[in-house]
């Protein structure tokens, strides 16, 4: 095994370790990994973008292969930098115009079309089918295209409609359509958060997984080692802060 | 205090060791239960299925290394059944913090499928701009990436024989952790230039792109490390998802019972305390 691999494991076993710390207390472990955390990727985005932007999109095509079009955007870019020099700040805004006009031209059209006109043209679904020239009433529940299930989408979503409107007194019809839409509104949000639950349960899986992997001979079995070295700092930390601790306590 | 009172007030790190036990004796003794595969993950394994040898399959890993668990093992999935049908590989993303990652992924599995870089496959690497980036691989990819991700032009690859914008692609799948991704690559890229786009994503942002599936705006999705699990079934070669659907069906077991007791402790004091003529709420003192 490769060192990088090896030290690569070590390193990723013990910032996981002094993470997991965090739920016995704040300590300085998990501070540690938490900052290195913060200092490495801020330090890989600024490295990343330099060699991407700087180097290959900007430096190279100009001086290589002589692209000069390029000082267009990078001058319009450099205004933003003006931001900084108190008499020139004015300047910024014209890269500012450019980018929110650009984008602004760019997002709106094509946002309305795919959220909003795609989303109505599905929700409205015929509420029969044809079948050999007869209606019919499709009533499976597992597919999304029948008609019952159109029939709940359309329900679900007047009736959140409703509970969003606030332009009359929800009484009589129009309370039971704002309570309907509640209903709905919670079984979306029940939704939601079970998915999210499953997606934090899939971390810690992850983390796990990677952790009885590194308890391997072949890694030099760093999960065992660190455990053993992070509970022991966790016991030394608490012991040294309970004496400062209790007289403030009284 | 009574026995519920008492649970109520339970330490939280006793429930952290719960949970975390839940999730590590499955790990390290699996019982192997049953994985039901989803329609809409099997649509993105039949659509690869369906295309041709030789057609051009991008995959944009849209996420860094903090959706990893989730999104990693779908990467290897897709790329190795891509591999296997022998499609021509371009990967690339959306995500800054993701690039070494992503690499690191493509090139593995290239190099555990035989496939050699620049002939079978090519990486991308991340270009700023995000939405901007799909718009200008859509009128011209190699105005988009001049280079790949190891500084090679992408001009005259063997790879990319063929393919002058996003409409030469066949099937774009983005494996997004949030935006920039799924969303972003159907508004500028698929309804625009019409390729067919899958996706795959955090089971947090799932939620939210089910009505993108219904609509047909993409025609498969697959959510979470569940998905991941459902596709490594699809392709015949169980990982780590696999391995990790018993300690989720664990957990969310201990989950699920950990909220009926907690209500049931709540009912029950509400109902003591009523008992006593109290009637007010039992956290109120």
């Amino acid at each position: 095994m490769s060192f990088e691999l090896l030290l690569g494991a070590w390193v990723a076993t013990g910032l996981t370790l002094f993470i997991f710390t965090f739920l016995y207390e704040d300590n300085p472990l998990f501070k540690l990994a938490e900052h290195l955390y913060v200092g490495i990727s801020v330090g890989y985005a600024i490295v990343k973008t330099y060699d991407t932007v700087i180097i290959r999109l900007i430096y190279e095509p100009m001086v290589k292969q002589g692209d000069w079009s390029l000082l267009i955007p990078l001058a319009i870019g450099m205004l933003m930098l003006a931001r900084y020099v108190p008499k020139a700040t004015w300047m910024s805004r014209i890269a500012f115009a450019f980018i929110v006009g650009v984008g602004s031209g760019l997002a709106i059209p094509r946002v309305v079309s795919s959220f909003i006109l795609k989303q109505i043209e599905d929700t409205v679904r015929p509420l029969a089918s044809m079948v050999q020239g007869s209606p019919t009433f499709t009533y499976s529940l597992t597919d999304p295209g029948s008609n019952l299930n159109a029939i709940i989408l359309l329900i679900g979503m007047v009736s959140v409609l409703f509970y969003f409107f606030f332009s009359i007194e929800h009484k009589g019809p129009v309370q039971v359509a704002a309570r309907t839409g509640i209903l709905f509104l919670m079984i979306a949000f029940g939704a939601a958060f079970g998915y999210t639950v499953m997606a934090r349960m899939s971390l810690l899986i992850g983390r796990l997984t990677d952790l009885i992997e590194y308890a391997e001979p072949r890694y030099g079995r760093p999960s065992l080692w660190l455990a053993a070295v992070t509970v022991i700092g966790l016991v030394l930390w608490s012991m040294k802060r309970r004496p400062q601790a209790e007289p403030t306590e009284e | 205090m009574t026995f519920a009172e008492r649970m109520l007030k339970i330490d939280r790190r006793i429930i952290f060791a719960v949970i975390g036990l839940c999730t590590i004796l499955p790990l390290l003794y699996p019982v192997g239960l049953a994985i039901r595969i989803s329609p809409e993950v099997k649509a993105v394994h039949g659509y690869i299925e369906s295309l041709p040898e030789g057609s051009v399959f991008l995959l944009s890993l849209d996420f860094d290394p903090a959706s990893k668990p989730e999104l990693y093992p779908q990467a290897v999935a897709l790329l190795r059944h891509a591999f296997k049908h022998n499609l021509r590989v371009i990967g690339m993303t959306l995500w800054l913090p993701g690039t070494g990652m992503a690499n690191e992924v493509i090139t593995r599995i290239a190099e555990e499928q035989g496939k050699v870089n620049g002939k079978d496959y090519v990486f991308l690497g991340w270009s700023p701009g995000g939405s901007s980036v799909i718009i200008n691989m859509g009128q011209d990819l190699y105005k988009a990436f001049p280079t790949d991700y190891g500084n090679q032009p992408t001009k005259g690859l063997a790879v990319l024989t063929g393919v002058q914008n996003l409409r030469d692609v066949s099937y774009v799948v983005s494996l997004a952790a949030g935006t920039t991704g799924i969303e972003t690559w159907y508004v500028f890229g698929k309804d625009k230039y019409k390729f067919e786009l899958g996706g795959g994503c955090t089971g947090v942002i799932a939620p939210g792109l089910y009505p993108l599936l219904r609509s047909g705006q993409i025609n498969g999705l697959i959510g979470g490390l569940r998905g991941a699990a459902e596709y490594e079934v699809l392709i015949g070669q169980k990982g780590r998802a696999v391995a990790g659907m018993d300690a989720q069906s664990v957990t969310h077991f201990a989950i699920i019972v950990l909220v009926i007791l907690c209500n049931v402790f709540y009912l029950s004091i509400r109902k003591a305390k009523q008992g006593q003529g109290h009637g007010s709420h039992p956290n109120v003192v």
